[in-house]
């Protein structure tokens, strides 16, 4: 899988490009700019482009919008956000436009290079991956009422799986449940919550998102 | 020349008495000497003329007496119009009805008023100091009449020898030397002329170059004046071929016309004080008025209806004599320009008001002094409340620039540990776990205590990240109040979001609306919190309901607040805070 890294902390550049060489990707271009890494990815056309939300030149929010430029351009190509930030918005805002390839993620998982490698493939195949501390902060958010307290424990966990983005395939695999009953439990769950019958794979995430997010 | 009129001022005092007393015995004398011979005086035999000569002078020295601060001796304009009017009969006394001593002092004095009079209306009731141009004239007009038409002539005069048999004896005779005398009435009557005419044009160019003002002041006296001398000058140049002033019907009408002139330069004296008067009796209603009820910025329109000029404007002095704030206590900047100039007034306290107006409104400074006398107490207080609220004002921008830089600290402080610590952790457990790729397969220790400090660097990025989303949430400047109270609310499930606004309000404002959700988390341990905020006339009004309790606010709390100018109350379950959001 050949990929493109955009951070500006060359050190952090570099040793995640060796990380990331060992694991078997090939990295076709490194930059430390918002801009730089449209050109970047206009002139390499990366199966996937890591990029860092804070990047120069304003070092606010630049490099989640070039990661929403650049799947606006190229939907082809998938988006990895590298970002501190734990608040869902950043992550449903580069969902918004188009919801699949595109992966958001803590900074600190790139250590963990099997996260890292999984969620790069799970992009390239065309899903898309956010990251479990976020969703589980959805998910258990305080709510006045509503119909997320009348889930099971189990739709619960089935819930935030599929936040993060997984398959049912994948779902099923990590409760260790076929993939019918992985099925019916998301058609229940969208039922209570009132989520359209079952929206397609890509949708239904940004679907859950939103439902999750909102007060 | 300058000590002639500060010598008649200093004696004014005792002249509210005695001005009248001497200008009784002149009159009485005038009235014998006319009376005596009729036929050599300019009044004739009409008692009526006579009446209107001595009346002239009389209605003189009235007036110059109610002018303000004659009788207290300031007023060297009317000392000298007093001397004037003493000078203005003995014209009639050069003649062979009067005694010796009078007859000389007729000689001597006759011609003197008009100088004098000149010179009281070059002074002013403005009491303006005299230009170059002013003493040269007066010294000219002063020599000639004292001194050519007076003392000189006398001095050659032998009445006797001229063929007046029944004229009394000259006692400051020294040659009888017809021709000399002659000759020097004859200069004198010319040099008259001269001086009138040199006097009539500095007038003339004082009144037009004068603003409207000073010319209100100056005009009632000044022109009349110029009237009188100018009648005067003619009758000079018609006394000029026989060589002395006489009485013959050209002088006679010529000197009808002089009383006339005086008549109206009493009345120009007198409209002074009427003036002055009007002025402080308009100004003390309007203190009277504003004593009631006194509005910011309410002197100001009441003075600029006074004085007739809208755009006047009121300022007040700031304490330590940096520059000017108006009643509201604002800092403004007072720009003269051609049209526009700036008049100070000292109030009661020794602070200072200053009146932006018209050019040449107030140049005159008896109304200057009527302002500042009537409207004292109005100006204080105006002037302390102005200085008060500037005061305010001063300390208000204080507390929100203390917080505006906190908050800007805090966003520092925030982008710093995002850009620096975490990423050199980060980088460092990207560091670790190459180590362990490539240095620690063959080692399981090795590989446990690297696999233990890569989830210890993992772990203190997670606790950074807190600590910098604490310190500010980048959301509250990126997307502002509503996602920032989202976002706390994702991370404390406590805080329970109602109804948010979408709006921006300005970010000192939404940061304070921020850090009040925060604190009434603090303040209620247990159980939820719910936020509502909407913005409504202006104002973003934020409301905080506890499920169990809040303590008491915090001083800081409320300070943090009233720092960007709002409000806050609570009570055991709920705190309301009000904050200025303007749209």
């Amino acid at each position: 899988m050949r990929l493109v890294i955009a951070d500006d902390e060359m050190l952090l550049r570099d040793g995640l490009a060796r990380l990331l060489q060992d694991a078997g990707f090939e990295i076709t271009g490194r930059c430390g700019d918002a801009n730089a890494v449209l050109h970047m990815v206009e002139a390499r056309r990366p199966d996937v482009a890591i990029v860092d939300i804070r990047m120069p030149p304003n070092n606010l929010d630049d490099g989640l919008l070039a990661a929403q430029e650049i799947r606006r351009r190229h939907p082809e190509i998938g988006v990895l956000v590298l970002s501190h930030h734990l608040d869902s918005r950043y992550a449903m805002r580069l969902l918004e436009d188009v919801p699949e390839r595109a992966g958001y993620l803590l900074k600190e998982r790139v250590s963990d290079i099997a996260v890292l490698a999984d969620a790069l493939r799970r992009i390239d195949e065309g899903e898309c991956v956010i990251d479990p501390t976020i969703v589980l902060r959805l998910v258990t958010r305080k709510r006045e009422r509503g119909p997320l307290n009348d889930l099971t424990d189990r739709e619960r966990e089935v819930l935030a799986l599929v936040a993060e983005g997984h398959s049912n395939g994948a779902i099923g695999e990590r409760l260790f449940l076929s993939h019918k009953t992985v099925e019916s439990h998301i058609s229940k769950i969208f039922m209570k919550l009132g989520i359209g019958a079952s929206p397609a794979r890509h949708q239904r995430v940004l679907a859950v998102l939103a439902f999750l997010r909102a007060p | 020349m300058r000590s002639l009129p500060a010598l008649v001022g200093r004696t004014a005092s005792a002249w509210g008495i005695l001005a009248p007393a001497l200008y009784v015995v002149i009159g009485v004398a005038t009235v014998a000497i006319v009376r005596g011979d009729p036929k050599f005086a300019l009044a004739g035999g009409s008692a009526w003329a006579l009446a209107a000569e001595l009346g002239a002078g009389l209605l003189l020295i009235a007036a110059a007496l109610a002018a303000p601060g004659a009788r207290a001796g300031h007023a060297r304009f009317a000392g000298l119009v007093i001397v004037a009017a003493l000078a203005w009969p003995l014209q009639e006394w050069a003649v062979p009805a009067a005694a010796s001593g009078l007859f000389t002092a007729g000689l001597l004095l006759h011609a003197a008023w008009p100088p004098l009079l000149g010179a009281a209306a070059l002074r002013g009731p403005d009491e303006r100091p005299l230009s170059r141009s002013a003493v040269l004239v007066l010294a000219c007009a002063f020599t000639t009449s004292i001194g050519v038409l007076g003392a000189g002539s006398a001095a050659f005069f032998d009445p006797r020898a001229q063929g007046c048999l029944e004229c009394p004896r000259n006692r400051v005779l020294i040659a009888g030397d017809a021709n000399t005398w002659h000759d020097l009435g004859q200069a004198g009557l010319t040099l008259s002329a001269v001086w009138i005419a040199g006097f009539a044009a500095l007038a003339v160019t004082r009144l037009v170059r004068a603003s409207p003002a000073r010319r209100r002041v100056a005009a009632p006296v000044l022109v009349p004046t110029v009237a009188a001398l100018v009648l005067f000058g003619i009758d000079a140049l018609h006394g000029r071929p026989r060589g002395f002033l006489s009485n013959d019907p050209t002088d006679r009408a010529l000197w009808a016309g002089e009383i006339a002139a005086l008549a109206l330069v009493a009345a120009g004296v007198a409209w002074g004080p009427v003036r002055t008067r009007r002025a402080r009796s308009a100004l003390a209603r309007l203190v009277v008025d504003l004593g009631a009820s006194p509005a910011p910025g309410g002197l100001r329109g009441l003075l600029a209806g006074t004085l007739d000029d809208p755009a006047l404007e009121l300022v007040h002095g700031v304490e330590d004599g940096g520059g000017w704030i108006d009643a509201d206590g604002h800092t403004v900047t007072v720009s003269t320009g051609p049209e526009r100039e700036v008049t100070r007034i000292v109030g009661g306290d020794r602070g200072v008001s200053a009146v932006l107006h018209r050019r040449g409104l107030l140049d005159d400074p008896a109304l200057t002094a009527e302002i500042a006398r009537a409207a004292r107490l109005a100006l204080d207080h105006e002037r302390l409340h102005a200085t008060r609220r500037a005061h305010l004002e001063a300390l208000r921008t204080s507390r929100a620039r203390i917080v505006a830089t906190a908050d800007a600290e805090r966003r520092r402080l925030e982008h710093d540990l995002h850009d620096g610590a975490q990423q050199r952790l980060v980088t460092l457990a990207i560091g670790v776990r190459l180590a362990r790729r490539h240095h620690a397969a063959d080692d399981p220790e090795l590989d446990a205590e690297l696999a233990t400090a890569e989830h210890e660097l993992q772990a203190v990025v997670g606790e950074l990240r807190e600590l910098a989303h604490g310190l500010f949430p980048a959301a509250l400047d990126e997307e502002g109040l509503a996602a920032a109270i989202e976002g706390l609310a994702e991370h404390e499930p406590r805080l329970v979001p109602g109804t948010l606004p979408r709006e921006r309000c300005p970010p000192h404002i939404e940061s304070a609306a921020y850090f009040l959700v925060r604190e009434a988390l603090r303040l209620a341990p247990a159980g939820d919190v719910n936020v509502d905020a909407h913005r409504r006339n202006g104002r973003l009004v934020v409301e905080l309901r506890a499920e169990s309790a809040f303590a008491d606010l915090p001083v800081r709390v409320e300070d943090r607040v009233g720092a960007v100018g709002g409000t806050i109350s609570s009570n055991a379950d709920h705190i309301r805070a009000e904050l200025p959001c303007a749209s």
